[in-house]
């Protein structure tokens, strides 16, 4: 099958997956015991019924359910996601400020993860029953137990106000000026703008969330690793690798991680998403002004447009992470273009 | 299929081998996995700590103390005072009454919606498997927390509503597991027999497949009770949980962010979670390795 059919079928598959995300979403808002009236307007416009009027009609909560749910649909096709009840603006232009904070957080995680993740799985299936697979065993244990916002704390303690090896929190050094916003990635933007001086800080305050946030990642990605590498190595396929004189290295590289590299791209994938959600429980730690911090503020306020906007739009880049990462897949693995 | 000369002599005492008590099984299964012993050891010690907060506590966990607020460890508070002078170490032994029944309470809920769905999805099969199978994945669109911190935001906070919550968020991981094992099972010969003898659906379903479905699914749930406290810390510490001035773990940690130079306030409650997580991932780990025949030594 070419590459750009199977894509359009993958596509195809993830109509419905949305449309259920969205009957979700609706489903979720439409329980909420408070009336969204209330939810969605001040107290001073409460008091108008003619204003309450107009929110009803034009959410249409004077409508029959399915009625309601295909007007949500046209509201959220519109990029209609509410109004933050904390922030009064809407969810999307708030969305919009907030989310590159958060997704450079999560790539620099996710990039630390994977690389980490996949040395230390490798090494450990390589030397296994060693004391360095033991260790890497019980570090990954570790990783993957340990809560992540008592972690950011820790470190925050221990690594910035007690040793002073990392710098503090939030994005930037106060007094800094950011780049000009291009992408709203601060590293990217101050490469872009060359200003080598905001890039070094802009790096030095990604590093402690980073490695925080992606503790359980890490952990996570060295256990795949570490037992994907042990299975291929166990085939037979290997043994004929090595009956037929090929050099270990070329075995392994050639022959073991290719295959093993499977099971792994697939975690590292959906990993992503999780990092982003795991901003939730850190960002308001490290005081990182992303959706992470905003969800953190919605969920403790009760904000509830503000928490269906950041749940839809996480969903949201999960489902498309899990795309790609199928598409690589297949791009991957000879054996799926096959059939 | 079996040949005649493997058949019992007629006559033929059966042999049987006494069977062997759960201690020897746990013993057995202990020996020369360090970790997952030591996992067993930490759960115990947590079960008992629970059990015996009120005797071990030497505060009560509610109990104010003002003027001795935000003290560092001493003799009379080994893990310090709070911001309102009541005693860490008390409420984090008091936590463990939480947080253990609140994990078990969803992982066992979860499985049997679950196990209940999920069966029925894969012995049905049809338009009714395609549903449920749809519906599974976009539960599972929404990274956990997410989800959880969503509907438990919408139940209203609460001690109730945040299991709830992880509840509706947990139960598809036990549907498509169990689908997938009675799909297994299900070809099975011996529910073609039972077809053959004209047992019911119902009951080859409830008296044939799905107890050779269970083992598989309580593995899986005792591996992931670790999760479920880890992700009821998080809803709580986001203040979705039991309300504040419970002694809950996710929440002595939140309440710690405010104090930050009052390092004990965090650190200790938690430690707690980490140890008792640690305990079933230590455990899950055991059972993996003695699971796997690939990875015996």
């Amino acid at each position: 099958m070419p590459v750009y059919r199977y894509i359009l079928r993958r596509l195809a598959l993830t109509i419905p997956l949305l449309f259920g995300i969205t009957l979700m979403a609706f489903v979720i808002s439409h329980a909420v015991p408070a009336d969204p009236v209330t939810a969605n307007l001040g107290q001073k416009a409460m008091s108008d019924p003619e204003i309450v009027a107009a929110f009803r009609a034009e959410w249409g909560l004077d409508k029959p359910l399915p009625q309601q749910y295909l007007i949500y649909l046209g509201n959220l096709l519109q990029g209609d996601l509410g109004r933050s009840i904390k922030s009064r603006r809407p969810v999307l232009e708030d969305l919009r400020a907030f989310l590159p904070a958060t997704l450079e957080l999560a790539t620099a995680s996710i990039l630390f993860g994977a690389i980490l993740g996949l040395i230390l799985g490798l090494a450990s299936a390589l030397w296994r029953n060693s004391w360095l697979d033991h260790g890497v065993r019980v570090v990954s244990l570790f990783g993957v137990s340990m809560p992540v916002f008592w972690l950011a704390l820790l470190a925050l303690f221990f690594f910035y106000a007690r040793l002073g090896w990392a710098v503090g929190p939030g994005r930037l050094d106060v007094g800094l000026e950011p780049p000009p916003a291009v992408t709203g990635l601060l590293t990217v933007d101050a490469f872009l703008a060359r200003d080598w001086v905001v890039l070094r800080n802009a790096l030095a305050h990604l590093v402690l969330p980073a490695l925080v946030l992606g503790a359980y990642t890490t952990g996570l990605i060295t256990r795949v690793t570490r037992s994907a590498m042990l299975e291929v190595l166990s085939q037979d396929y290997i043994r004929t690798a090595r009956a037929k004189g090929l050099p270990t290295r070329t075995t392994l590289t050639r022959h073991a991680l290719r295959n093993a590299l499977i099971p792994v791209v697939t975690v590292i994938g959906f990993s992503y998403g999780n990092l982003l959600a795991g901003t939730v429980l850190i960002e308001n730690i490290f005081a990182w002004p992303g959706i992470g911090q905003y969800a953190y503020r919605a969920s403790t306020s009760l904000d509830f447009p503000a928490i269906m906007g950041v749940s839809m739009v996480i969903a949201l880049i999960f489902i498309v992470t899990n795309l790609v990462v199928d598409v690589l897949y297949f791009v991957l693995d000879p054996r799926l273009r096959a059939s | 299929m079996s040949s005649p000369s493997l058949a019992l002599p007629q006559d033929a005492e059966p042999v049987l081998r006494p069977q062997p008590s759960t201690w020897t099984v746990l013993g057995r299964f202990l020996r020369g996995k360090p970790l997952a012993t030591l996992g067993v050891i930490l759960f115990t010690a947590w079960v008992l700590i629970s059990l015996l907060a009120p005797v071990l506590a030497p505060y009560a966990p509610l109990e104010q103390d003002i003027a001795n607020r935000l003290q560092g460890p001493s003799e009379q508070h080994w893990f310090g005072t709070d911001q309102l002078g009541r005693d860490v170490f008390s409420r984090v032994l008091y936590g463990g009454r939480l947080s253990l029944p609140a994990g078990v309470m969803v992982v066992i809920v979860a499985g049997i919606i679950g196990t209940g769905v999920g069966a029925l999805a894969g012995f049905i099969g049809g338009w009714f498997d395609e549903l449920t199978m749809r519906a599974t994945e976009v539960f599972l669109a929404f990274p956990t927390i997410i989800l959880a911190m969503a509907v438990a935001a919408a139940l209203g906070p609460s001690l109730i509503n945040a299991i709830v919550a992880m509840v509706v968020v947990w139960w598809p991981n036990y549907a498509r597991v169990v689908r997938s094992l009675v799909l297994g099972v299900k070809s099975q010969e011996f529910v073609e027999a039972a077809r053959a003898l004209g047992v019911p659906h119902g009951r080859i379903l409830w008296r044939t497949v799905l107890p050779n479905c269970l083992a598989p699914a309580v593995v899986l749930a005792t591996i992931d009770l670790g999760n479920a406290i880890l992700v009821f810390a998080g809803l709580s510490f986001l203040g979705l949980g039991p309300e504040p001035s419970t002694p809950e773990w996710g929440r002595m940690v939140a309440d710690g962010i405010a104090y930050f130079d009052q390092w004990w306030m965090a650190a200790f409650p938690g430690l707690a979670i980490f140890t008792v997580v640690i305990a079933f991932n230590f455990l899950g780990d055991g059972i993996r390795d003695a699971l796997d025949p690939r990875l015996r030594k």
